[in-house]
């Protein structure tokens, strides 16, 4: 029988982005480079036309308004249609002006303070955690959209280097399409009309203009491709020379999609969360070795076939990179090559760049020393095994199911050694004003419990849409944590929390009154495990469990998490 | 070589009890003669039987940097076996004269009981929760066990109109309700003893062949939630007396620690310069 449904649109009702005007559309396409952009290279499903209406929205900025904060993580670049921003170079500006909290670590004396200064009511602020401060204020924009706004523009343009990014240019683009945090502050010196491109839509745009692709591409590889591999060791060692033709045949690629929370959900509401046959292909087992495979950004799995199925075997984060022991061996063993042995799908959102086969083999390899270079592949039909060889294939997929690999803090509990004594809440609560910022409780494998928690995850997916940065990291790749006196409530990051780590309350103040606003609503705040950033010691879980059953651990490196289970 | 994390105990165990032999050995040779020996291991019991208590007390302030409760549990465990050591020294082999010093006695005794008792318990406890399954917050188990009563008697009540007759009803009021109503068979379940859900489960066995297709329908509902309720009342029992063993061991320690201080003076004030 054959039911029939609604095929989902790209630019349905739901999914669409834009607000644009007939008018709207034509004075864009009017206005360089849109007007250079050919139509017809765009197929009828996705016009050009369509993109720029679905895909893009107009906005104004007025003096002050912060566009984007170093460190964020966007999902949209911008062109400024009139005016003109500023971009800040250094010194960065500080965490207050950009509405996140400077952390600073209490003193022996206010810790001890927490014996007695504890509030007997949940959820109780004092009114300096609420106060905004001097040098940054909100301004409720059209459309409802709050914004943070620079008290002192002409104070900032004195103490920090700035520059100028005129009409017609776009800034925002890499941190879009990479899903790397922004990297640097972009504010309005006077009022600004800019054009804002989600990523789909940017991604398109690039997709059938070679002319828009070229120059992204080459923002792209001049401002953040050399700077990324340097970190790589494979690459740190090679002279400028070198590097500059790996960067110059560096491919980039995009896999599946962005809005991966939301997915997540819904692959967890359908029970398909696991099913590696869903995911988009980056490389297939089998197939020829074209290239080195870098991850830059997201997930990926790496698999192998057993069966009729897929068994993981690893999975990839970022600044790690599949491919380069078969490209060794076909190097050393020029008469018996071997294809991929594994095949590696992205996990909810993979960014990657990939480096081909000749480059690596004429670049990279030579310079390696001979006992640095990966061993020869094995093709026997347990050779597969030895990537999991320290974790059980059950855990692995286990990890992989829930998306634990993303945390560099998970909760992790060893119920063998568990005695449910709940120290570790009591001690959560005792340096949270009595408020527990965890759940001991969580999925379960075996003897290990990964506990509800904030993971602080290495693509932290609450950080992308929090209007006002509330939710925000430490430092760079730090803690992240959330800015009492600027979270409006609006529970953008707890919806997009896939592991529902974030929690909204009612505040109240010391007296234990629900703080309202002047409609007598509620005021609520988003609250979460911020890993004792204010403590002595690090996260007071961990260090208050007797038995050494709970541990914060980054399930980036498998090889510690796999030492830690036995 | 890397010691893993679940057999360090084993390491640190065997360099306790070796350093316990050398010192007691040492002991012997060199203090155990002294003319005031015994004041020096009563100061080092008392001292130490302070330090322990002290745990306590650092569990209440997680936020100062006081040392991992994991040292500090390592360090109580074996200082906590340490002073048996001291208290044989310190009583010199002997057993203890008079109700005063009978009762310090038995205080320490059923101190270090508990204590062992709680090392005991906390270490195989977690293991055999593990093992059964259906993970609970201990304060979550009134609500769940009262969802599986109103579940069960819905059931049962349930099957009264449908099958035109109370035997299900009937059943569940007799040998059921008392089960639903409350946690129970505490001391089976801390001994792993199977037989009261078996004599339960066989029961229901028994009743299936007096039910038609519907009833038996709704009793295999129903034994569903006695196997779940018995998991929970598994989980409380053991939960509680990891718990519970706590309540004893914290007072007795207190109680010993008055009577040793009471101890000194008395030994202090009347000992006329004796040794």
């Amino acid at each position: 029988m054959i039911i029939s449904s609604e095929r989902p649109e790209r630019w349905d009702e739901s999914t669409s982005f834009g607000n644009m005007s007939e008018a709207d559309l034509d004075r864009l396409l009017s206005l360089s480079p849109f007007k250079e952009i050919k139509p017809d290279a765009f197929p009828k499903r996705l016009p050009l036309r369509g993109i720029l209406q679905h895909d893009t929205r107009l906005r104004k900025y007025s003096r002050g308004e912060i566009v984007v904060r170093q460190g964020d993580h966007g999902t949209s670049a911008f062109m400024i249609i009139s005016g003109e921003v500023r971009v800040v170079l250094q010194p960065e500006l500080p965490a207050s002006i950009l509405g996140r909290k400077d952390t600073v670590r209490r003193s022996l004396f206010r810790s001890l303070t927490q014996l007695w200064s504890n509030s007997k009511n949940p959820e109780t602020r004092q009114p300096h955690e609420l106060s905004l401060g001097d040098e940054v204020a909100s301004r409720q924009a059209d459309g409802g959209e709050v914004r943070v706004v620079l008290q002192d523009v002409p104070r900032v343009l004195d103490r920090h280097q700035t520059a100028v990014i005129e009409a017609g240019e776009f800034f925002g683009e890499i941190s879009a399409l990479g899903r790397i945090p922004r990297t640097a502050t972009v504010f309005c010196e006077k009022d600004a009309e800019l054009l804002e491109i989600r990523w789909q839509g940017l991604r398109d745009l690039m997709r059938h203009d070679k002319n828009l692709r070229q120059r992204i591409d080459q923002i792209y590889r001049e401002r953040a491709l050399a700077s990324h591999l340097l970190t790589l060791p494979l690459f740190n060692a090679l002279p400028p020379e070198k590097l500059e033709k790996v960067i110059a045949s560096a491919e980039f690629l995009t896999f599946g999609e962005y809005d991966w929370s939301g997915d997540y959900k819904r692959m967890v509401k359908s029970g398909s969360a696991n099913a590696s046959d869903k995911e988009p292909v980056v490389v297939q087992e089998g197939d020829y070795v074209n290239g080195l495979v870098l991850v830059r950004a997201g997930f990926a799995r790496l698999s192998r076939k057993f069966g009729r199925g897929q068994r993981t075997l690893n999975y990839l984060g970022a600044g790690q990179h599949y491919g380069l022991q078969e490209i060794a061996h076909n190097w050393r063993k020029k008469n018996s090559t071997v294809p991929f042995q594994n095949t590696l799908t992205a996990i909810g959102y993979s960014h990657v760049i990939v480096i081909p086969t000749a480059i690596i083999e004429e670049l990279v390899l030579p310079a390696m020393p001979v006992a640095q270079l990966p061993p020869l592949v094995e093709t026997t039909a347990q050779a597969g095994d030895s990537t999991t060889g320290a974790m059980d294939a059950d855990m692995m997929e286990f990890l992989a199911e829930h998306r634990f690999f993303n945390g560099t803090a998970t909760m992790v509990i060893d119920l063998d050694q568990c005695t449910r004594c709940d120290d570790c809440v009591r001690a959560c609560a005792a340096t949270h004003n009595n408020n527990p910022r965890f759940l001991r409780h969580g999925p379960i494998n075996g003897n290990i419990m990964i506990a509800n928690a904030c993971m602080h995850c290495s693509d932290p997916v609450c950080m992308i849409g929090c209007p006002t940065g509330a939710i925000h990291r430490q430092t760079f790749e730090g803690e992240v944590v959330i800015n009492q006196a600027t979270c409006i409530g609006c529970q953008t990051c707890a919806n997009n929390c896939p592991y529902e780590a974030i929690r909204m309350v009612e505040v109240r103040d010391k007296k234990g009154r629900l703080l309202v606003d002047k409609d007598m609503k509620s005021i609520l705040k988003a609250t979460k495990c911020d890993l004792c950033v204010e403590q002595f010691g690090g996260p007071a879980c961990q260090r208050a469990c007797p038995h050494d059953a709970l541990v914060r651990m980054n399930m980036g490196s498998l090889d510690h998490f796999a030492q830690w289970l036995k | 070589m890397r010691i893993s994390r679940k057999t360090q105990w084993a390491v640190r165990l065997f360099f306790f009890v070796l350093a316990s032999v050398l010192l007691a050995l040492w002991f012997k040779e060199n203090i155990a003669a002294l003319p005031r020996a015994t004041y020096l291991t009563g100061w080092l019991l008392l001292t130490l039987m302070v330090i322990l208590t002290v745990y306590n007390g650092r569990k209440k302030i997680p936020f100062l940097p006081l040392a991992t409760s994991k040292g500090w549990l390592q360090f109580h465990i074996y200082a906590g076996f340490f002073t048996l050591l001291l208290f044989v020294a310190h009583i010199r082999f002997r057993a203890p004269t008079g109700w005063f010093e009978g009762s310090l006695a038995l205080l320490y005794a059923l101190v270090m009981g508990s204590g062992i008792l709680g090392l005991i318990l906390s270490r195989t406890f977690p293991k055999r929760l593990t093992t059964r399954g259906g993970e609970v917050i201990f304060e979550t188990i009134p609500v769940i066990r009262r969802s599986f009563r109103e579940r069960a008697e819905a059931l049962a009540l349930q099957s009264i109109p449908e099958a035109k007759a109370s035997t299900v009803a009937d059943f569940y009021a007799q040998e059921l309700a008392g089960f639903f109503s409350g946690p129970r068979h505490f001391w089976q379940h801390l001994f792993e003893v199977r037989s009261p859900l078996n004599r339960l489960l066989k029961k229901i066995e028994n009743l299936n062949r007096f039910l038609n297709d519907q009833e038996r329908d709704v009793m295999r509902q129903i034994a569903d939630l006695v196997r779940q309720k018995d998991g929970l009342d598994y989980h409380h029992s053991l939960q509680l007396t990891l718990k519970l063993w706590l309540f004893a061991h914290i007072p007795l320690t207190y109680s010993l620690l008055i009577f040793s201080v009471v101890h000194v003076v008395l030994i202090n004030a009347f000992s006329g310069g004796a040794r």
